[in-house]
């Protein structure tokens, strides 16, 4: 039975356009679907910034789940300050703070006009596609602390991680790119406009010597800076691999380069011909949009985050005598006492002083349930406390606890990281440098007795003809398309460079909670009985006195119920809740419970107690049924995991009991099911499997799959919201798209099929050149056409082929 | 640091806004009068101030500086402070701006009907109105960056690069084009001579067009696109790689203007290419424009603005890859001194500039008087007389140049011209000629609709002549710890260097040019002669009349063009052409091999009634030449200057020009006399009536080629001194 | 003499792309494009919302 149902009629929160229960809250003409919301919306109007509500419509953020309770003092705190701010001078600090919820036009407007709310605020700009916002404050007028909350009363907080703190004034990096490819771009232009009479010198017009000696000089003047700026990096990379004897693709490049530019410089010193200028610039400036390409990725997200980003920066202590008070996590020494409340995170290993409570490990461990830990067990760093607050007291510091080590693992020290594929590029690259070198020599031999200035001129023609510049683009533009591609189909790829080993891919490992499953929502129904909607709204007030996990699930599951008032509440720790609803007597809990309350024999056998999901309800000593709680699978997987057995081997590994087992047998093979996997364990399976040498692509999400994604060849993240935390991975996967898995695959394989292609193309423009090359009559001209001819098809050819090609696998192709 | 509250000066805006609008359609009704002219010849009579030849440089300037320039303006103020959130930098410098160039404006309208034109298309307006257009713009320049200067808005958004890359441009180019040397107040000979010349004003031409034309209304287009849908454009990154490649560019399309005439190949060669490149970045504009309406089609259905932006952008594709295809050879040897070329760019001007200017309008009108536009109704009823009076206007022009073209080049069997009588391709077009005039007369309905529309919604409303607005300085906390961009660059030593090693090359080579391209490119032709005093004064008048604006004095190296007009035109015939006269349009015949064609008998009928000599011409008759007696008093001044600019007159030999000029004047008025031409129709022909000069000049164009001939043989000065010791002066010069 | 007008006015623009690109111009190449939606003070009652109901979520 769905909550909507229940609902009366639905209306939207004029501030956040989530639906309103009917408990929604008025203010003139405008609803809301909760306090915060209506909080946030009076402060706007208040301060005449209602355009927020004009620019777009709802473009307010719910603020159901209330952020209110969230405590800022650390931000006081001076070693955190200096941490966190970008600059800092006597009167102003300037500071970036990273803002998920930024979202529209409503958004950048609101918080660039942030200082109609905080006089102190001097400057605010939002980068959207960082989700970023760029502060400067006058700290004397205000404090970092007011700022971060006021943010956080309006519904933009700000997420403070401590892996942030490192990534400081990060100026995006392929400005000098750009920068080389303008000056590129420049002088190909004009020194196409220089040349371009000479193409057409002998034929019906010739140009007199002042003119050719005037734009020799030209061409020079314009080509040194593309050779000294724009080209360096491939001059510099092919030195370097050349230097370690090896041969990658940017020495044949380098060689072309050079010989161009030497070839022409002498040509024209000597005033034996013009030149390849033209060829030469056009060359490094398309080599260089290919490399601008290579170097794209998604900016907001980040692909190679450690454990530290999944703590938070700060932790309530209590000091000796009970005061309360928040610092940088960094401070936790042993013995620090520490009060992590409901949904906060547990930053060290620690003994626990309340008597007992919930701990959600899922994320660490894999284990899908709460677990209760009683009064002096351990706790470890990474967990989540679910109900009551926790007190407890830290046994390591955050650098050597529980969730640290596991950091600590081999995989993750940059030493040991998993050898790179050679690149099909690379991998040729040594065989084309060879060839095209013998060529030239044979060539330059052969015309060697026709006088040693022809010989030179057709063994730099070969070299220059020979510079597989449309090879060095096949690539780049390729796989550029296809990450375009993937992306919009819910797949953000880290890079290009690694989307050839999705296509190597010959196992595909599952992790289970929160990948297959849901872990955030369980599947709740209400069964073997009927609850009117009275009685849910009774079950559900009384469970919301309750902190216990189910009791929260249930409050969840019926929340737009509106609430009743209860009277004589009490918990019986691990056992059920009872209380009086109007007059009735509501009990929840389990079975054993219910029988020893109330005389009724409740037939133990209904669900699965082991399970530990099961929730029984009598109302008044008489049975309702029982509420049962299942993680519930994504949509689409049956399917695809069927698909995925026809061409790989698929194998699950979860850190959670085998509760779900014969149900999930039915998708995988016999004995490819593993359960409670230690992360150490995920890991060691991939590296098994990889020793009997498989490509593995392994999809997970919490910490716990770090080791087992970093290890595998191909790791991808699943999530919700792509922009919240995920482990370090190769590929960032939207939880919607994960059914598509099978044609991601095929895709990225199809994808290098068509680089194959697109070198087979660009090798024959390379003969026809070569033909001309080889017989000593490669005119300025012919390279001057053949040479953009080459590249631009090559592009052309690929990105179209490539977008075809997702066209027809049903993926989305264009935006 | 506090908020700032500042003004936007929308006085200064609607100023201009009207200044478009009322220049716009004064601009249309003249193109209209002389689209009428070559219907019906005698229309309006035939009146020296409104005769063709004079109007047809007033439509031009009046519908490129006076519409296009005021809209150019009104976008800028507009849309500039508001991007930069600053009030312009200084009221009183818009000030000055908007009545300069008002002022200017008139004073076209003035000079150009009296015949003080320089000839050169798109800058005929004479030396000291350059001046003042030079100043004007200047302040324009220092406002807009002075503005970008004080800007709160720390990115200068896409729009503004467009701004800036005008301002710059255009002042280069109409400072380098108008140098010129005044003889007298209102007459001046360009510096350049023909080829040179020549280069020069297209590479101008081309040039205004695409960073008078082009450039700003890009800029407007990336401001209002997104304004008036009120959603980001499409790509924003799209939108900065269009604006840097087409800067990278386009400056050197020029010489594609000049195909097939006496430029030396290569130039052409390369104009055509860089013109096809040019193919790219305009449609990536384009697109960028049009997909950021994409779903938002049923909105563009109703807003008039959408509407105007739709089909402005829509014709800048369609005008952009005309463009770069009439700079093929091969289609510009059909398509130039042809009609067609008035149709590529009246689909430009109308639609493009056109559309985009009304959209404006529409847009801003209700903005600043704070209400809504009067009529939405009315405006798309402008909307189809716009776009409808637009195709009737091109097609038309289309067909007829296409159809003429072909026939200038038709052969019989046995290789004649089809139709060597070139009024036989005049006659044929003339029904299109009509159906452009409806055209024009469409858009010219529309237009006044509109002037209702805005009027009554301005009348709506309650003008804002200030608005308010807020908005934080920009600050660089960082400030001080930041290094200078030199320092910067100094810290990187290779960069450094190559680029001044770029800069000093350059630097020398723009010393070097021009003397190569004078010394070497300019073959001499021993054979070619200085005009005497008496065709320095004909030229002069055919100047002043406007004749270039129908006639070429280009022969191209085609038999069709050789059969029809003679020997093709050589560039060594024109060194001593300040300024050159090759004209862009073939209306009627070209005249580069005139000289000796006709009796002079035949002239003097002919400008006195055209259709005594050729019947069914459509050229405007010239009495007033046979009356009003030709400007003698300055004729040592013009001598003088033209020596200035290099053409060999001896020294001194300005005192002798009034006697020569005298001298060959009675000769000629002697023939005509003998031929018994004493007397037309009542009008008593003397020696010192303008017609004489200008058949002096007509009888000497384009013979010095055919043989060692001495023009001044025979003339006092010759009889003094001999034409020995003239070459002797001419050399010691 | 063209040649070198048009070249100086090419290197012109290429010292502007310079500082362009160096000053950061760039750096945010979507952000600027939704800025100049917002400058007049708009309110709930006149202005169109039909087209921006749908929130571009990058």
């Amino acid at each position: 039975m769905s909550s909507k149902i229940l609902t009366s009629e639905l209306t939207v929160c004029y501030h956040c356009g989530e639906e309103c229960s009917s408990d929604a809250i008025k203010l003139d003409d405008k609803l809301f679907c909760c306090e915060g919301c209506k909080l946030v919306c009076q402060i706007l109007e208040d301060n005449d910034l209602e355009t927020y509500y004009c620019l777009e419509d709802q473009p307010g953020i719910s603020q159901r789940e209330t952020r209110a309770n969230k405590r800022f003092e650390y931000l006081e705190d001076e070693t955190v300050i200096e941490e966190i701010v970008d600059f800092r001078n006597e009167s102003s600090t300037t500071i970036s703070l990273y803002i998920p919820g930024i979202h529209c036009t409503s958004c950048v407007w609101l918080l660039e006009n942030i200082y109609k709310l905080d006089q102190g605020v001097t400057q605010s700009s939002v980068n959207f596609l960082k989700r970023e916002l760029s502060l400067t404050f006058n700290h004397k007028q205000t404090s970092l602390r007011q700022v971060v909350e006021l943010l956080n009363t309006i519904g933009y907080e700000p997420e403070f991680r401590l892996d942030r703190l490192d990534k400081k004034f990060k100026t995006s990096p392929d400005r000098r790119l750009w920068l080389k490819l303008g000056v590129a771009g420049f002088a190909f232009g004009n020194i196409m406009l220089f040349s371009f009479p000479d193409y057409l010198a002998g034929s019906s017009y010739d140009l007199d010597g002042a003119f050719s000696v005037f734009f020799g000089i030209l061409n020079i003047a314009l080509a040194l800076p593309v050779l000294l700026f724009s080209s360096s990096e491939y001059l510099k990379s092919a030195w370097a691999a050349i230097k370690q004897g090896g041969i990658n693709l940017d020495v044949p490049i380098s060689l072309g380069i050079l010989a161009l530019f030497g070839r022409s410089l002498f040509e024209i010193a000597t005033g034996t011909g013009t030149g390849y200028m033209d060829s030469f610039t056009g060359l490094v400036f398309f080599l260089l949009i290919g490399r601008i390409i290579q170097k794209k990725t998604f900016e907001r997200l980040a692909f190679d985050r450690d454990y530290k980003s999944y703590l938070p920066l700060s932790v309530t202590i209590l000091d000796s005598n009970g005061e309360e008070s928040s610092v940088s996590v960094k401070k936790i020494r042993e013995d620090t006492r520490m009060l992590i409340r409901n949904q906060e995170l547990i930053p060290a290993d620690a003994r626990l002083l309340s008597e007992q409570c919930f701990v959600d490990y899922s994320f660490i461990t894999g284990e899908s349930e709460p677990v209760k830990i009683e009064e002096n067990e351990t706790v470890y760093a990474g967990g989540r406390v679910v109900g009551q607050s926790a007190l407890m007291s830290a046994t390591k510091e955050v650098s050597s606890s529980y969730l640290t080590k596991l950091w600590n693992n081999a995989v993750f020290n940059p030493a040991s990281q998993k050898d790179k594929i050679t690149s099909l590029a690379d991998k040729i690259s040594p065989h084309f440098t060879l060839t095209v070198l013998t060529v030239a020599m044979a060539a330059g031999l052969w015309w060697l007795p026709t006088g040693s200035e022809q010989s030179i001129n057709v063994f730099t023609a070969v070299l220059i003809i020979a510079c597989p510049c449309a090879l060095a683009l096949s690539t780049p533009f390729t796989l550029g398309s296809a990450l375009n591609i993937f992306s919009r189909n819910g797949l953000y790829i880290k890079g290009i460079d690694v989307i050839e080993s999705l296509s190597r891919v010959t196992d595909v490992v599952f992790d289970k909670t929160g990948t297959l499953t849901r872990s955030d929502q369980a599947e709740i129904s209400f069964a073997e009985g009927q609850l009117t909607e009275k009685e849910y709204r009774m079950v559900k007030s009384v469970c919301k006195q309750s902190v216990h996990p189910l009791s929260q699930k249930i409050v969840s599951y019926l929340e737009t119920l509106p609430l009743l008032s209860v009277d004589h509440f009490e918990e019986q720790v691990n056992k059920g809740l009872k209380a009086n609803v109007e007059g009735k007597w509501v009990l929840i809990g389990s079975v054993s419970f219910l029988e020893e309350e109330t005389g009724l024999y409740v037939n133990g056998q209904y669900g699965n107690e082991k399970a530990g999901s099961i929730v029984h309800v009598a109302i008044d000593d008489e049975w309702k049924g029982y509420f049962e709680m299942k993680s519930q699978y994504r949509s689409g997987i049956t399917s695809l995991l069927k698909k995925l057995k026809t061409n790989f081997s698929t194998y699950l590994i979860s850190g959670d009991n085998d509760q779900q087992k014969e149900e999930l047998s039915t998708y995988f093979p016999d004995n490819s099911l593993l359960f409670n996997c230690k992360p150490q364990q995920k890991l060691d399976f991939i590296k098994e499997l990889q020793d009997r040498d498989r490509q593995i692509l392994m999809v997970g999400d919490g910490l716990n799959d770090a080791g087992a994604l970093q290890q595998s060849n191909f790791g991808i993240a699943l999530t919700d919201n792509v922009s919240s935390f995920t482990p370090s991975c190769d590929a960032i996967l939207d939880g919607g798209a994960l059914s598509l898995m099978d044609r991601f695959i095929s895709f990225a394989q199809k994808s290098i099929r068509i680089i194959i292609w697109s070198f087979g193309l660009s090798l024959i423009y390379n003969i026809v050149g070569l033909s001309f090359a080889v017989t000593g009559q490669l005119s300025p001209l012919v390279a001057a056409i053949l040479m953009p001819l080459s590249s631009i098809s090559i592009m052309i050819f690929t990105s179209v082929t490539t977008h075809l090609t997702a066209k027809r696998m049903g993926l989305v192709a264009w935006k | 640091m506090a908020v700032e509250t500042f003004k936007y000066d929308n006085e200064i805006v609607r100023k201009f806004g009207i200044a478009t609008i009322f220049w716009g359609i004064t601009g249309f009704l003249i193109g209209l009068t002389i689209a009428l002219k070559l219907i019906y010849p005698d229309f309006l009579g035939f009146i020296p101030e409104l005769s063709y030849g004079r109007l047809r440089p007033l439509h031009t300037n009046a519908v490129i500086f006076a519409f296009a320039g005021n809209a150019i303006f009104y976008g800028v103020y507009y849309s500039l402070p508001r991007l930069c959130k600053a009030s312009m930098w200084s009221n009183l410098l818009s000030k000055i701006n908007f009545w300069g160039w008002q002022a200017i404006i008139i004073s076209a309208v003035i000079t150009l009907p009296l015949g003080y034109n320089t000839s050169k298309e798109y800058a005929e307006l004479e030396w000291p109105i350059d001046i003042v257009i030079t100043i004007i713009w200047v302040i324009f320049g220092i406002n807009m960056l002075m503005t970008i200067w004080k800007r709160r808005e720390k990115h200068l958004y896409v729009a503004i690069w467009f701004y800036i890359a005008t301002f710059v441009t255009v002042a280069v180019l109409h400072v380098v084009n108008s140098i010129e040397i005044p003889a007298t107040f209102l007459k001046s000979y360009p510096v350049y001579a023909g080829v040179q010349d020549a280069l020069v004003q297209w590479w101008y031409g081309h040039n205004a067009v695409a960073f008078f034309l082009t450039t700003p209304f890009l800029g407007i287009m990336y401001y209002f696109i997104p304004k008036a849908a009120n959603r980001p454009i499409f790509s924003y990154r799209l939108s900065i790689v269009h604006f840097w490649s087409l800067i990278f560019l386009y400056i050197w399309a020029g010489p594609h203007h000049l195909l097939y005439t006496a430029l030396p190949g290569w130039a052409q060669a390369l104009g055509t290419v860089f013109s096809l490149m040019l193919i790219a970045p305009s449609w990536g504009g384009m697109l960028n424009g049009l997909l950021t309406l994409r779903g938002a089609w049923d909105r563009v259905r109703e807003d008039p603005v959408l509407k105007f932006l739709v089909v402005g952008v829509t014709a800048y594709g369609m005008a952009t890859f005309e463009g770069p295809m009439l700079s093929i050879g091969n289609v510009n040897a059909v398509a130039h001194y042809s009609d067609y070329i008035i149709g590529h760019v009246h689909l430009g001007a109308l639609l493009w500039n056109g559309g985009l200017t009304f959209a404006m309008l529409y847009y801003i009108t209700p903005k600043i008087y704070k209400t809504e536009l009067y009529s939405a109704k009315l405006a798309n009823v402008h909307f189809w007389f716009a776009t409808l009076g637009a195709i009737f206007y091109v097609i038309p022009m289309y067909w007829g140049g296409i159809t003429q073209s072909l026939m200038w080049k038709e052969f019989t069997a046995e290789g004649v011209l089809q139709y060597p009588n070139f009024l036989e391709t005049v006659q044929q077009i003339i029904p299109m000629y009509a159906l452009r005039a409806v055209g024009g007369t469409l858009f010219i309905i529309g237009a006044v609709i509109s002037v209702f529309n805005l009027w009554k919604t301005a009348a709506s409303g309650q003008f804002v002549a200030a608005e308010e607005d807020q908005a934080q300085p920009i600050i660089d906390p960082a400030a001080g710890t930041k290094e200078k961009w030199h320092r910067r660059l100094e810290s990187r030593p290779v960069q450094f260097t190559a680029l001044t090693l770029v800069v000093i090359l350059i630097g020398g080579i723009v010393e070097y040019v021009p003397t190569a391209l004078v010394d070497s490119n300019v073959p001499t032709i021993a054979s070619v002669k200085p005009y005497t005093p008496l065709e320095v004064e004909g030229r002069d008048i055919y100047i002043a009349e406007g004749c270039n604006n129908c006639h070429s004095q280009m022969i191209r190296p085609f038999r069709s063009e050789t059969e029809r007009y003679g020997e093709y035109s050589k560039a060594g015939e024109f060194v001593y052409d300040h300024p050159f006269l090759w004209g862009s349009k073939r209306t009627g015949p070209d005249l580069h091999r005139q000289g000796g064609k006709y009796p002079d008998s035949w002239h003097l009928r002919h400008m006195h009634d055209p259709t005594s000599t050729s019947p069914g011409s459509i050229m405007p008759a010239y009495p007033w030449l046979l009356t009003q007696s030709m400007d003698m008093e300055s004729i040592d001044e013009r001598i003088a200057a033209l020596r200035s600019v290099g053409v060999p007159y001896a020294k001194g030999y300005e005192e002798d020009a009034l006697a020569d000029l005298k001298a060959q004047a009675e000769s000629i008025a002697q023939g005509l006399h003998e031929a018994g031409f004493e007397v037309v129709d009542g009008i008593q022909i003397t020696s010192d009536k303008k017609i004489i000069a200008l058949i002096a000049y007509l009888q000497r164009l384009g013979v010095d080629i055919k043989g060692n001939n001495n023009p001044f043989e025979g003339l006092p000065s010759s009889q003094v001194l001999g034409t020995a010791e003239l070459e002797r002066r001419a050399e010691n010069n | 003499m063209l040649i070198g007008f048009s070249l100086l006015v090419a290197l012109i623009f290429l010292g502007l792309f310079f500082w362009a690109v160096r000053s950061g111009q760039y750096d945010d190449h979507h952000t600027p494009s939704m800025r100049i939606l917002f400058d007049e003070n708009k309110t709930k009652s006149k202005q169109e919302t039909s087209i921006n109901n749908k929130k571009d979520k990058d």
